[in-house]
């Protein structure tokens, strides 16, 4: 069938239409009514009111609210966390640092990630892979995986590119010297607040304040702009301890020794700067690695020195003897007859281990008689006694702004009985920390002074200079004593194995049993060592005390004073101290002739 | 007078294309200097933490196990240390010597 051609009739017609030209148009020559294109231009118009209105609303009435909501799409606010600050020992070197330690965590309605993935994530995590699933299914929203993890686990763990797996940047606190510094620095938790020693005593100082910053972010999360005000955060300030790290860790390194040796529980030695009453190491064992918290029990946490109160025993006697010489009573040289080593006072008896017959003041503090320090006693007033331990710091708080520092027991003076004084002379019934005895012994190395005692060094003190204290006794007192203190460490004394070579010292070493529950306990003893080198100017005091020594020895003098030896002997030289002992010497130079040189 | 407008125009029109171009360059750069100031606190922190990563390897238990292990060294004590000591007049005059 072929297409039929278009009929000439209708290519007439187009024709015709296409002919009728525009400006001949009849649809023209019809008038609109004129309020058409009026009601137009005023539709337009009044349009153009409406955008205008709404602009000046949006940009006057309204503005607030739109920049605010404007803000809230692309304005975010950055937390600008402040770093901790250090602390540092007296020369500088870290004892705590914070460290950037990132944080895992994951929204596990968006994880991502398949079997092999999880695996390997639970492995860098430490973890098996159904713990890791556990701890997925606790919240579909938000999950710590691990918190303070080290910097490469956590490259690798961004490596792996699992989605909904987040990092934070979070701090940890290290300490390079660990153990042996354990008991002072104290340590953080995970929320970076101190929890124990210099950590929480300083947690104000160093912990500074956080900053924040209003910023603007463009679509690819860039900051590209400052909104407002910025506070700047403030980082927390550096502590300088007093405390020599060399020493601690020798000190450290010493006790753990003697507990060892010894089988002992338990040991403390306190280091003190006997001019300027700076701490220069505390340290205790059983100690701890602060940055590895698991499983810590509380008998390593304890900071003994501070925290554990005894009776301080033969230690208070040359205070007994002092104050005699002091008030005027007695002299070193004056005679106290001790024998038959046994005294009896409203009914009880004070005995000596064994009978020494007639004694000088000297002697009964080189011997330790306790019937001679009851004699001497005797002749005070209670009052006059209360008031001489007060002064020496027994009884009450150290002022060393450490946390768990404890105050010791000293009773009233008014309920003293006539026994009770008499045991007191030796150092029973009442009852110290180590720390309140080597504090109490300024008052014999600085001159009869008791120094104020500190952790921290001080700004606007030059190093190593003199502080002044309480005077308690006159200097020629103290002097008197530090000389009775030295024969106690020389032959015929209780401990001379405290002596140091090199070195004059002097100090008095205790013994007692254990108390437990109301009594005593049999065989278990704690022994100590208090004392200061070198005796005519003392630069340091050193206490050492050993809870529960059994190993066979168990006397001060055997087990606490080899320590004290020691100790002080590292000390001095660290401290560049010269001997003041003959010492032979060990370096042989002999005197070579010289060959004459040909020229 | 047209002429004029129209040059007023063209001024126009550039100080706005330039306008957009430095604002553009302002965020590009903020942006930059941003970066680089995390970069700084980041490397600030790497820096504390090497230190203190030092220290820990320079600690007095480790060398002094090193110096006694490796080394075969041992602690100095007054009998092999040679004292030696500054005379007062010597200093004295040592100070006077030019």
């Amino acid at each position: 069938m072929s297409r039929p051609n278009p009929s000439p009739k209708a290519k007439r017609g187009a024709t015709s239409v296409r002919s009728v030209r525009y400006s001949t148009s009849p649809l023209l020559a019809s008038r609109t009514p004129p309020w058409r294109s009026k009601f137009l231009v005023a539709l337009v118009g009044a349009s153009f009111c409406v955008l205008l209105g709404r602009a000046a609303y949006v940009q006057i009435v309204g503005s607030a609210f739109f920049l605010k909501q404007g803000e809230i799409r692309y304005g975010r606010t950055l937390d600008l966390p402040a770093s901790r600050g250090r602390i540092l020992d007296r020369s500088g070197l870290i004892l705590a640092s914070s460290v950037p330690a990132p944080s895992i965590w994951a929204i596990p309605k968006d994880l991502e990630g398949d079997k092999a993935q999880r695996a390997q994530l639970a492995r860098l995590l430490g973890m098996t892979p159904a713990e890791l699933a556990g701890r997925l299914d606790d919240n579909p929203n938000f999950v710590w995986l691990r918190r303070q993890i080290e910097e490469p686990v956590a490259k690798e763990v961004l490596a792996l590119g699992i989605k909904g797996i987040h990092q934070v940047r979070e701090y940890k606190r290290k300490y390079p010297e660990g153990e042996a510094a354990a008991h002072v620095v104290g340590f953080t938790n995970v929320e970076d607040r101190g929890q124990e020693g210099i950590e929480l005593a300083f947690q104000k100082d160093l912990a500074g304040r956080d900053g924040a910053r209003r910023v603007i972010k463009d679509r690819l999360g860039r900051v590209v702009e400052d909104v407002g005000d910025s506070v700047a955060p403030i980082d927390g300030r550096d502590i300088e301890l007093a405390v020599d790290s060399k020493v601690q860790f020798f000190a450290y390194q010493r006790i753990r020794d003697a507990v060892a040796e010894h089988k002992a529980k338990a040991g403390s030695v306190v280091v003190l700067d006997a001019q300027t009453g700076e701490v220069l190491a505390l340290s205790n064992f059983p100690s701890y690695a602060p940055s590895e918290r698991k499983n810590l029990s509380g008998a390593q946490l304890r900071n003994r020195a501070l925290t554990d109160t005894f009776e301080p025993g033969s230690t208070m006697k040359p205070f007994i003897a002092g104050w005699a010489m002091e008030s005027g009573r007695v002299t070193p040289n004056t005679i106290i007859q001790t024998s038959p080593g046994r005294m009896t006072l409203t009914g009880s008896t004070i005995t000596d281990s064994h009978p020494h017959g007639d004694l000088t003041v000297s002697q009964v503090i080189q011997k330790s008689s306790n019937v001679g320090a009851v004699r001497m006693a005797m002749t005070f007033q209670p009052r006059e006694m209360w008031e001489l331990y007060s002064a020496v710091g027994f009884g009450q708080k150290p002022q060393l702004g450490f946390p768990g520092a404890v105050t010791g027991r000293l009773r009233p003076y008014k309920t003293w009985r006539p026994i009770e004084q008499a045991t007191m002379s030796y150092g029973y019934g009442l009852s110290a920390s180590l720390f309140q005895i080597a504090h109490a012994y300024t008052v014999f190395a600085h001159d009869g002074e008791l120094i104020p005692v500190t952790m921290t060094k001080n700004p606007g003190v030059a190093p190593g200079t003199p502080v002044s204290g309480v005077r308690v006794l006159s200097p020629q007192t103290a002097q008197a004593v530090r000389e009775m203190l030295h024969l106690a460490t020389s032959a015929g004394g209780t401990a001379p194995k405290a002596q140091v070579m090199g070195y004059t010292v002097g100090g008095k070493s205790g013994t007692a049993y254990k108390q437990e529950g109301k009594g005593y306990a049999q065989k278990k003893y704690r022994a100590w060592f208090v004392g200061m080198a070198p005796i005519k100017n003392p630069r340091i005091i050193v206490a050492v005390m050993v809870d529960e020594p059994s190993a066979g020895k168990y006397y001060g003098g055997d087990v606490a004073a080899p320590v004290f030896s020691q100790v002080v002997q590292q000390t001095l030289r660290m401290m560049n101290v010269q001997p003041d002992l003959d010492v032979k010497p060990q370096i042989v130079a002999r005197e070579i002739p010289a060959e004459v040189e040909s020229f | 007078m047209s002429r004029f407008n129209v040059l007023l125009l063209l001024v126009l029109l550039g100080c706005s294309v330039y306008l957009v171009r430095v604002s553009y360059d302002a965020r590009r750069l903020f942006t930059e200097l941003d970066r680089a100031r995390s970069e700084e606190r980041l490397l600030d922190s790497e820096h504390e933490r090497l230190k203190a990563e030092k220290q820990a390897q320079a600690t007095p238990l480790r060398v002094e196990k090193t110096a006694r292990d490796k080394l075969a060294m041992r602690t100095a004590t007054p009998a092999v240390t040679q004292y030696v000591m500054f005379a007062r007049g010597a200093s004295a005059a040592e100070g006077r010597t030019p």
